[in-house]
């Protein structure tokens, strides 16, 4: 079982305690009317699948309740850094 | 009708002990949920002192995340609702029930099946957290006191497994 | 008793005899010893069968990694244990324990006519065998394997012990406690340092309870370590996996070496975090690779020192040593200070230390250089074996009652291996140790390589001049893996040491490559002529012996399997006679039978009622989220189909929610309770995966929205009361709300007191009735329901349970998320246009619902169906044809998906997903079944009161 840093928390806190959310900074276009059918399935579908650095969404699920975003190593299953949802890609 | 006589718990009224152990339902407690961007604003809503940081408590309320409190009160305290401003006020007096577990053996009766290292949680933290599959709040009154806050339906089976695991 | 037992050796505790017994028959032994110490004492030597060949097995190790000497142990109906190794099993009084894969006895053994034919059971046989003829797999081959294959009898009984578990923390978990553990953790005792020091055995000390040398040291360690607070011991406890971040699983074993186990946990579970791992886990001897090397009496030279100084049991009067290694002379000259003849050493190699030769020279020890056992005469015990030298000649026999075997040793690598460190070959050992740590962990002691024990050479095979095709020279014992088993593999185009293991099952089942794997690699490098450190090593898994499954479950089992979620009102229909149905967690009162009614009489009679009269229904499981701020119609209006913002206060709205797809994945009525705040519902099961979903796009897509969530599922008790009547008994009881039709509309909520505790009364309907669902604290909803019912009485007020409910919504057209979507549904297959506002520029799913693949043709529909035959009630899961003439497979146009018998309009109904359903309006389809194929027309979905007329009063 992981230990995860929540970066709100800013403590770890053991894996069971949160909810793995998918890959990060895929951002809801603002007017997805305004998307090709191709963009729009680039947006649901299409996931970079990384093998090392991949950036992801855990949510403190039973802490917090934050969602954050981490990179972790898809192959190590090491984590890199954790933060804050909102804050600049890592 | 009088509305104390008929409420009723999922947990029984009888505690039990084991060796250094005891576990007890809490007495009924007003409960809220806030939630706001600004704890200022919520504490000028509610008329009171926030922790001001995630797991400090502060007269009752513990601060749970960055833009959330739970509020343990004693029953028929009324917070106002703060309708128009930008905060949430939600009673929830119902929706959990309270569990004491206390004695020496309190902190590793809980670590039985909660994975926080509760060595490491000083007296007047609380946090929520998880017992096996079971969410909870963990409160912890003292070195030899928890005050547990758990969801309706789910105290008797995390009453069920305390106790199994206390014998 | 026999004359094994060494006066004046071992540390069992000679004043207490234990009576146990082995097959039936009983034997003594003393407090200390174990099931396979006990037995040895007493002169037995055959202690199992293997595998594969069913061959004669004694003892080999006198730890876990012994693979030999399974054995089941039984202590009364339940609490039978299948293949637990002797060595391991310590003996209490009255102990039962039994040998295995034998019929009918150990000593006559049918199945040995496997080793015989042998030559048939080659490497990767299973797979090449029983291909042909296909039938004969399931009737014939399947069975037979399964009756001969295996190793101990699966229990047959549900275990009634119970397994307790504990997370512990702490900031260095020492395990194994053998010399450099023990030094691990007294260089921390009195420290400020939270210390735990874990070992498998019954006692400390690990090799040092085999060296009377270390005893006083030993002690002396034990009570340092006892003495320090800081210091937590657990003996007969097993660390059998390391995970990430130091996170290190153990099993303590409680009572099984218990006469009397009393009632308390038979095991636990520990869950260890620790800041720094120290791993001592020693090493284990090799066995040598040569013809006989499984006969009982062939066992590891470390293993016959331990028997003799911690058990005070010789294994024999006149042993033999054969060694490839330095460190066997000096076990055999051990055995021979406390008094065991030692008839002969025979080592590979062609020169050994001096010091050796003289020891041996003055013991007055035979010694034979450059030479291997070729052969061991013997079948239940060693009679003697064949030696010659490596060069084939000089062929003699050297009479023995026993054999050691001193190959090397292999550092323990188990959990260095789970944490993922990595390894490195050391030519020196010829064995892998410990290279780079992939977490805050570091070997100490044996397992690290460090071994002060002489040296050695690494030989695959000892040399012998007989035909290497025609012996069995064992290199996993307990899966009878033979030397030329592996050289098969190679041959046979298997390259990779992973392959081999699979092809020939070295090193699977209880061993994990504990005895066996180096020899494996070595053999498989020599055969494909490449270095060891090329080939690689498998993969170590956990656990690092076997574990139970009751502790790995722990409480998790009957009715603490999970929670059962129980409403408040669960209790009144339990005492009311309802039967339950699980949904999702909870536990829901399905129907009411009174007076012996089946189902069908009680959901009828229940249909009934509610639409003619009044019926009372629990839906307090109804997922509830408050959702609260300046920006809540703006939030609700962003995830639902449906406009919200310009719902006006007391008004309640059906919401559909798609997911970002275009697939419906939850529905539910909200009410708007004030300007900012609203009290949304979703489905039973989809509480939790809802607020999940909306918490996601509130806290990573609007953050900027004013808005929070709040589950408030548990903290209303939901009573729906439903029928004509409802307003009738809803008035007789007290509360400040007006009920007139005028004063409160249907799909509106009002606040207020009914009984003396708050209420917000929702006038809604999921029956197509007059209907009202009363919201009370939780804590009061039994009390509430119990003065409805009694209010209900005049109008026969009834109790109805899960399947009328979803009767009586059936008949109305209404869907239930889940049972007629399954994810691939959209609002416009399943009729619910009327539910997305249209005006809406976005909401989440909005976009899919112009995707090419939801636009096009074809789709199924969610369509009504009527059979033609209106007493049939189809099978819901049933599939659909158009044409039921059609050769199978025919083309399947969709499925039933709700189907029922409708009391009030006195004929079945159903549901079902068609492709172009719409389309088909009036189409006759058919639907096979078993035993006939059934005709049904396509209908709409709502079969009762389509203009709504009942509601609406």
């Amino acid at each position: 079982m992981l230990l995860i840093h929540c970066p709100y928390c800013d403590e770890k806190r053991p894996e069971i305690e949160f909810a793995y959310g998918g890959e990060a900074h895929i951002a809801r276009p603002l007017d997805p009317s305004a998307l090709s059918d191709e963009e729009w399935e680039t947006y649901l579908f299409i996931r970079s699948n990384a093998r090392g650095r991949h950036h992801e969404r855990w949510r403190h699920i039973h802490g917090c309740g934050r969602f954050f975003n981490a990179v972790r190593d898809t192959v190590t299953d090491k984590f890199e850094t954790t933060y804050k949802a909102g804050e600049e890609r890592r | 009708m009088s509305s104390l006589s008929v409420s009723t718990s999922p947990l029984p009224d009888e505690p039990f002990a084991a060796d250094g152990v005891r576990v007890s339902r809490s007495a009924a407690l007003q409960r809220y949920s806030l939630r706001a961007r600004d704890p200022a604003k919520l504490a000028a809503v509610v008329g009171r002192e926030l922790p001001g940081r995630i797991g400090g408590v502060t007269d009752g309320i513990a601060q749970l995340g960055p833009d959330e409190f739970l509020a343990l009160l004693p029953v028929g305290t009324q917070l106002p609702s703060g309708e128009e401003e930008p905060v949430s006020v939600v009673d929830i007096s119902s929706r959990a029930v309270g569990i004491t577990v206390e004695g020496e053996g309190a902190a590793a009766l809980i670590m039985s099946g909660c994975p926080l290292d509760l060595d490491r949680m000083a007296p007047g933290q609380a946090t929520r957290t998880i017992y096996e599959t079971v969410e909870m709040v963990l409160v912890r009154e003292s070195e030899t006191r928890f005050h547990i806050e758990v969801w309706r339906s789910f105290a008797p089976w995390l009453w069920q497994s305390l106790r199994l695991s206390a014998e | 008793m026999s004359g094994y037992r060494v006066t004046g050796a071992g540390r069992v505790d000679r004043a207490r005899t234990v009576a146990f017994t082995f097959d039936g028959q009983t034997y003594q032994g003393y407090e200390g010893d174990t099931l396979a110490s006990a037995l040895l004492a007493s002169g037995v030597t055959l202690f199992g069968r293997s595998f594969k060949y069913h061959r004669p097995r004694g003892v080999m190790a006198a730890g876990v990694e012994d693979a030999n000497a399974l054995v089941s142990v039984t202590r009364g109906p339940g609490r039978f244990t299948p293949n637990l190794r002797a060595t391991a099993v310590e003996i209490y009084e009255g102990l039962e324990a039994s040998s295995q894969n034998r019929w009918p006895s150990l000593k006559t053994d049918m199945l040995a006519v496997n080793d015989r034919l042998g030559m048939f059971f080659p490497a990767g046989f299973y797979n090449k065998t029983f291909m042909w003829p296909r039938s004969f797999w399931e009737k014939l081959y399947e069975p037979t394997i399964r009756k001969m294959a295996g190793l101990g009898n699966s229990p047959t009984e549900i275990d009634p012990d119970h397994y307790t578990a504990a997370y512990v923390h702490c900031d260095l978990l020492v395990v194994g406690a053998g010399r450099a553990g023990l030094e691990a953790a007294l260089a921390e005792a009195g420290s400020d340092k939270r210390v735990i020091l874990i070992d498998e055995q019954n006692e400390l000390g690990g090799w040092a309870l085999s060296d009377p040398d270390q005893a006083q040291w030993l002690a002396q360690s034990v009570a340092t370590l006892t003495a320090a607070a800081n210091v937590r011991i657990l003996t007969r406890c097993t660390a059998f996996g390391f995970y990430h971040d130091n996170f290190v699983g153990a099993v303590e074993r409680l009572t099984d070496h218990l006469a009397q186990p009393g009632s308390g946990a038979r095991e636990k579970l520990w869950r260890i975090r620790a800041g720094e791992v120290v791993l001592a886990q020693g090493a284990i001897e090799r066995p040598l690779v040569f013809e006989g090397n499984d006969t009982p009496g062939v066992m590891l030279a470390s293993a016959a020192r331990t028997w003799l100084y911690r058990y005070g049991v010789a294994i024999g009067r006149r042993p033999a040593l054969m060694a490839s290694h330095d460190s066997g002379w000096q076990d055999a000259f051990a055995m021979a200070a406390g008094g065991v003849t030692i008839s002969a050493i025979v080592d590979v190699r062609d020169t050994v230390d001096d010091a050796l030769l003289r020891q041996a020279a003055d013991l007055g020890i035979a010694v034979h250089l450059g030479s291997s056992v070729i052969g061991v005469s013997g079948r239940h015990k060693v009679t003697g074996v064949e030696i010659a030298a490596n060069s084939g000649t000089g062929r003699k026999r050297i009479a023995c009652d026993a054999l050691m075997m001193a190959g090397g040793w292999t550092p323990t690598l188990h959990l260095w291996s789970h944490s993922k460190g990595t390894i490195a070959w050391d030519e020196s050992l010829g064995a892998y140790v410990p290279d780079k740590a992939n977490e805050n962990v570091r070997c100490a002691g044996a397992c690290s390589g460090q071994m002060d024990l002489g040296t050695g050479v690494v030989v695959p095979a000892l040399p012998t001049p007989k035909d290497a095709s025609r012996i069995k020279a064992f290199v996993d014992f307990q899966n009878d893996v033979t030397a030329k088993d592996i050289g098969l593999a190679v041959r046979e185009g298997f390259k990779s040491i992973e392959h081999v293991k699979r092809y020939t099952t070295n090193g699977m089942a209880t061993d994990q490559g504990k005895t066996s794997n180096i020899n494996g690699l070595q053999l498989a490098a020599t055969a494909l002529g490449r270095p060891v450190v090329d080939v690689g090593l498998t993969t170590f898994r956990p656990p690092y012996t076997p574990q139970t499954f009751g502790a790995l479950a722990g409480h998790a089992k009957d009715a603490l399997f999970q929670a059962t979620r129980k409403t408040g009102i669960d209790g009144w229909a339990q005492d009311n006679g309802a039967v339950f149905e699980p949904v999702s967690q909870w536990r829901r009162a399905w129907y009411f039978p009174q007076d012996g009614e089946d189902m069908h009489a009680a959901v009828n009679r229940e249909c009934r009622a509610v639409r003619e009269s009044v019926g009372i229904f629990d839906a307090s499981t109804l997922g509830k989220i408050e959702v609260v701020g300046p920006d809540a119609a703006e939030f609700l209006n962003r995830m639902y189909t449906n406009p919200w913002k310009m719902l006006e206060p007391g008004r309640c709205r059906y919401g559909l929610l798609l997911r970002e797809d275009g697939f419906i994945t939850d529905d539910g009525v909200a009410g708007r309770i004030s300007p900012n705040r609203f009290h949304v519902t979703t489905t039973t099961g989809g509480a939790a995966r809802v607020l999940a979903m909306m918490e996601d796009y509130l806290q990573t897509e609007w953050p900027d929205l004013d808005v929070w969530l709040t589950s408030t599922t548990e903290q209303w008790s939901v009573i729906a009361l439903q029928g004509p009547r409802a307003r009738d008994v809803l008035s007789a009881l007290d509360t400040d709300i007006d009920l007139s039709p005028e004063a409160f509309p249907h799909m509106s909520v009002r606040l207020g007191q009914i009984c003396g505790v708050p209420v917000r009364l929702f006038r809604v309907s999921f029956t197509g009735e007059l209907g009202f669902e009363i919201n009370v604290p939780a804590e009061y909803g039994p009390a509430v329901w119990k003065q409805i019912v009694a209010a209900g009485q005049p109008y026969g007020i009834t109790p109805y349970g899960t399947e009328t409910m979803h009767v009586l919504r059936a008949e109305k057209g209404y869907i239930i998320v889940g049972q007629d979507t399954d994810g691939t549904v959209t609002p416009m297959d399943a009729g619910l246009n009327w539910a997305i506002g249209k005006k809406k520029k976005d909401f989440v799913g909005k976009r899919s619902l112009a995707r090419p693949d939801i636009v096009a043709p074809g789709r199924k529909h969610l369509v009504g169906l009527l059979t033609e035959d209106p007493s049939l009630v189809l099978e819901e899961g049933a599939q659909i044809v158009a044409d039921p003439a059609q050769p199978v497979p025919m083309t399947m146009l969709g499925h039933v998906t709700s189907s029922y018998w409708s009391e009030a309009l006195g004929r079945s109904i159903a549901f079902a997903l068609v492709a172009g359903g719409q389309e088909r309006m009036d189409e006759t389809l058919h639907i096979p079944m078993p035993g006939a194929v059934h005709k049904a027309q396509v209908s709409g979905m709502v079969f009762f009161d389509p203009e709504g007329a009942r509601i609406n009063v």
